[in-house]
């Protein structure tokens, strides 16, 4: 039983082992045979390269400015929403939520064609306001679904205390219901930066220019590069994933919490 | 309790849904729209983009490749996923560190995961390589991703090790809500290790499994980073999946009439998968 758990770990953590060993050789280093696991000239050379010479800051920049934007957006509204679902009965309520689920299954690729038209007319195209845009598709009936969670696990009679003393509904809302299900909007606010920041397809159909690059794409083009240089693209990886992994560690419980949330029903 | 309202749902489902509606469900009209243009331009409607797409021996094999790369990824994240939720769900020392480990490689982008990995899988630098040679399992070096009848198995391990920890936490909330009296009197009664897990977990586990089920088959379709960071496809069309070919129908090939014809097939396909997803939930309301 423990031998198993001991092999899953090693699955799980080898690859990040060998990702942050090789992002701290020499070039030279990297392609020795055999390989070393432990670096025997450690630098933090490839960091810098990709700071100073490769515009990963550009990129950096980029990924978390349109990130957060979607996140907050689409958690504001899937709030909004996800509170309209959680406490009103109404006709065409099933409906409603049968195609905020049903969003959530559309492939990107049928949206991009469409969209690569749309934003070019709107001037839109090769902007961060596309791609926050853009993004919305994945992040707002997915913000919904979660907050919607979070407020049904909030008392109805916290509602109905506040109308009681004469608070309008989108005051109950704003004042009630928001501050209490804060711990919940954060991991959905978080959840949904996430699935931005990890986005490929987007940024590669709607960006062209150097300064729209986001992480993700910095990375993916590397790879179709005609000589790689590994250890900048593993350290390219591992600040990239970097933000995912400081919030896991930071937020795992919320973060655990908000995923079953979604699934298990009390 | 819920209170029949008149109209106070307006304000707060509204802006939402016409939100929606407007960044999703009119461009995926549009795309209907254009996979029913002939390509090369004209103004009546065709079915050709789909006639021409059955046709297509390349379309049948990605599709088969999709098909494939979904059943394999989705059957190997249930059973990993399972299995570890099983172990994690007993009394274990240091669990959290366990949970914490395992969930892990689920954080980063598939991007990385995939670029992580296509260096693991390098022939002659690469991590596992180097690895199995050392403990004596291989004698040379393999190509991982080259080899025309490993690169699908090798992009399938990696996507289990990105995507078992969804299904493992999953399964492992349903199991930590199974009373223990039901096995408690099970025992009681004689049954045998095999009839509590069979008898007992396993139904109680239904409702779990259709869930991540469902959104894993979902997401595996979709799938696009993690396969275009370390194949792209290739090498050929081996590991060209709906996602990846798609894309390279409306910008490399730019065949947009034909590219939107394809996507239409392939969301048809995703609502049907989840239909059952859908309908359960939102039946559940």
């Amino acid at each position: 039983m423990y031998g198993v758990l001991i092999l899953v770990s090693i699955y799980a953590l080898l690859p990040f082992i060998w990702m942050l060993s090789t992002s701290l050789k020499t070039e030279a280093e990297a392609f020795r045979v055999p390989p070393t696991w432990i670096p025997i000239e450690p630098t933090l050379y490839a960091y810098i390269y990709m700071w100073v010479k490769k515009n990963f800051g550009i990129y950096f920049l980029n990924s978390t400015i349109i990130s957060l934007a979607t996140a907050v957006l689409s958690t504001f509204f899937g709030a909004l929403a996800g509170y309209g679902f959680s406490r009103f009965m109404f006709n065409g309520r099933k409906f409603l939520i049968g195609f905020f689920l049903a969003t959530q299954m559309l492939p990107g690729v049928l949206l991009v064609g469409p969209y690569f038209k749309i934003l070019s007319k709107l001037g839109l195209y090769d902007t961060r306001t596309g791609l926050i845009i853009a993004f919305l598709t994945i992040c707002l009936p997915f913000s919904t679904w979660m907050m919607k969670g979070f407020i049904d696990r909030v008392p109805d009679a916290l509602d109905q205390a506040a109308l009681v003393d004469g608070c309008s509904r989108l005051g109950v809302f704003f004042r009630v219901i928001l501050p209490i299900s804060a711990p919940g909007m954060v991991a959905t606010i978080i959840f949904a930066f996430l699935l931005a920041w990890g986005d490929l397809l987007w940024v590669i159909c709607l960006t062209s220019t150097e300064s729209m690059v986001t992480v993700t794409l910095g990375i993916a083009r590397t790879v179709g590069e005609f000589r790689i240089i590994w250890p900048m693209l593993m350290s390219g990886a591992l600040m990239g994933g970097m933000p995912a992994i400081i919030l896991y560690l930071l937020l795992q419980r919320l973060l655990v919490q908000g995923l079953t949330a979604g699934a298990v029903k009390e | 309790m819920k209170i029949k309202d008149q109209h106070m749902w307006i304000p707060f489902v509204f802006p939402g849904t016409l939100l929606l509606v407007l960044v999703l469900g009119f461009p995926a009209i549009q795309s209907i729209l254009y996979s029913i243009y002939p390509e090369g331009g004209g103004s009546s409607y065709t079915f050709s983009n789909y006639s021409v797409l059955f046709k297509d021996s390349i379309f049948r094999q990605v599709f088969g490749n999709t098909a494939l790369f979904v059943t394999l990824s989705v059957a190997s994240h249930i059973l990993l996923g399972l299995g570890v939720a099983l172990i994690l769900n007993k009394e274990i020392f240091a669990k959290p560190l366990f949970r914490l480990i395992a969930l892990l490689p689920w954080v980063v982008p598939d991007v990385v995961a995939g670029i992580i990995w296509k260096w693991m899988y390098d022939p002659i630098y690469g991590a596992l390589n180097d690895l199995l040679i050392k403990v004596g399992l291989i004698s040379t070096h393999i190509p991982w991703l080259y080899n025309p009848r490993l690169a699908l198995l090798s992009v399938v391990f990696v996507n289990l090790w990105r995507g078992f920890p969804f299904v493992m936490l999953i399964l492992l909330a349903g199991l930590q809500s199974i009373p223990r009296v039901l096995y408690e009197a099970a025992a009681i009664d004689g049954a045998s290790r095999w009839q509590l897990f069979s008898r007992i977990t396993l139904p109680s586990l239904k409702k779990m499994f259709v869930v991540a089920l469902a959104l894993d088959i979902v997401w595996e379709v979709r799938r696009f980073g993690l396969i275009q960071a370390m194949t792209q496809g290739g090498p050929g069309t081996i590991t060209e999946v709906l996602s990846t070919y798609i894309y390279k129908q409306y910008f490399q090939f730019f065949r947009f009439e034909y590219a939107s014809a394809v996507s239409v097939i392939m969301t048809i396909a995703l609502l049907m998968i989840s239909l059952p997803y859908i309908w359960m939930i939102s039946q559940e309301e």
